[in-house]
């Protein structure tokens, strides 16, 4: 149902989220590789932020998981002091979502975003029951010290074939601008 | 001598009077010659008068005709402009009726739009039941990892009979076998938690993932419909 280009067009439109709002810094490395479903951590006690994008022709599940170890927490709590570590992931993976659904916009004119849930690792092995026509997992190493797993999981109700045009150069990185 | 005289002076005077007569009849024959010349003068040019005073009215007769054949025309042409500014009344009118009747639909358009925006709030209600139910699930996890916790311990416990039994002897051979059956039953309830726990882990992707379709289904309706709204609007303020 998803054709060839369109898988890649999103996986590049993740590729492009990623690494322009998962680095706290600009200038930030972002590197990605790709990894196989049963690679993913599924600790009892890891955590994993999901968000959707639904649109009429497909939902578009973004699952992230940021490694519970001091040189992620170091590289995404420095300098905030009230928000806890899950609140500070479940914003970073809603902008990262965001640019997600701001890409897509220019190809399906119908979209709308989940706000972040945490759920339990091990649900992301069930992601198959979904029965998803597009399912990739991603390992994300930020600025060499923290570590992020990706999951996309597209499910399509219709045909979708489009190609995504990334040529455009990005104006703002989505933070907050004070005048 | 005398009547000599009065011959000679009557025939003098009839010779005058004849000649008098004469002359007058000449003077009065110019006279009638020269008012016959001035009359025919005259009827000539009286003649001439008629005939261009004739020419004249032929000339006023035709342009009478004509103007009466213009009058109507022009009636007529007046008529069937009359009766096309009815007919182009009748469509203004219309047309003006229905340009108030498609403004009227833009507005309730307009209105519709922005009263079922509100039902954003609905869909955010259903994802908030969303995390009712997740708050169920996560108590079902935490009551099947107690009974997990309960059954690796009888497992344990089942172990620690078989050893005694064992060491009972003879004895304990009943006892062994009770012991085996629980271990057996203990390690049949463990694989039922893990299967419970997955089922679990199931209904939770499950759960969310429905609930955060509609949430962001909801978004993309109320988006769409404020798309809507605007266009009403815009389709409305064209037409005042």
């Amino acid at each position: 149902m998803i054709s060839t280009q369109a898988k890649d067009s999103i996986e590049r439109i993740f590729y492009k989220a990623a690494q322009s709002r998962l680095p706290r810094e600009a200038g930030d490395s972002c590197e990605i590789v790709t990894i196989p479903q049963d690679a993913l951590d599924a600790a009892p006690e890891a955590r994993v932020v999901v968000l959707t994008i639904s649109s009429i022709l497909f939902r578009l599940l973004l699952i992230l998981q940021f490694k519970d170890d001091a040189g992620t927490r170091d590289y995404f709590v420095k300098d905030v002091a009230d928000n806890s570590f899950q609140e500070i992931f479940s914003e970073v993976a809603n902008l990262c979502c965001g640019a997600m659904n701001q890409e897509l916009l220019n190809y399906f004119p119908d979209l709308g975003m989940s706000t972040p849930y945490l759920l339990s690792a091990r649900c992301v092995s069930h992601l198959q029951q979904l029965n998803p026509g597009f399912l990739a997992s991603y390992k994300l190493t930020l600025n060499h010290a923290a570590q992020v797993t990706a999951t996309v999981c597209v499910c399509a109700h219709a045909p979708i074939d489009f190609v995504a045009d990334l040529s455009a150069v990005e104006e703002s990185s989505g933070e907050l601008e004070l005048f | 001598m005398i009547e000599q005289y009065l011959v000679a002076a009557l025939s003098s005077s009839a010779v005058t009077a004849v000649a008098a007569l004469t002359l007058h009849k000449l003077r009065s024959a110019r006279t009638i010659a020269r008012h016959h010349a001035e009359t025919g003068t005259q009827v000539e040019a009286f003649e001439h008068d008629a005939a261009r005073q004739r020419e004249s009215i032929e000339r006023a007769e035709q342009e009478r005709q004509a103007l009466e054949t213009l009058n109507l025309d022009l009636r007529e042409e007046l008529a069937q402009q009359s009766d096309l500014l009815a007919e182009t009344r009748v469509t203004l009118k219309a047309a003006v009726d229905d340009k108030d009747q498609w403004a009227y639909q833009a507005k309730k358009i307009a209105d519709e739009a922005a009263r079922l925006k509100s039902l954003a709030a609905t869909f955010e209600r259903w994802h908030e039941q969303m995390i009712s139910l997740m708050t169920q699930n996560q108590d079902m996890h935490e009551k099947n990892q107690e009974l997990s916790s309960i059954v690796r311990h009888v497992v344990i416990v089942s172990l620690n009979a078989s050893i005694e039994a064992a060491r009972a002897g003879s004895a304990g051979r009943g006892f062994a076998v009770v012991a085996s059956e629980v271990r057996a039953l203990a390690t049949r309830s463990e694989e039922l938690s893990k299967s419970y726990r997955d089922s679990l882990h199931k209904n939770d992707l499950t759960t969310t993932t429905t609930f955060q379709d509609i949430q962001a289904g909801g978004k993309m309706i109320t988006a769409s419909l404020g798309s809507v709204e605007a266009l009403a609007n815009q389709f409305q303020s064209k037409l005042h």
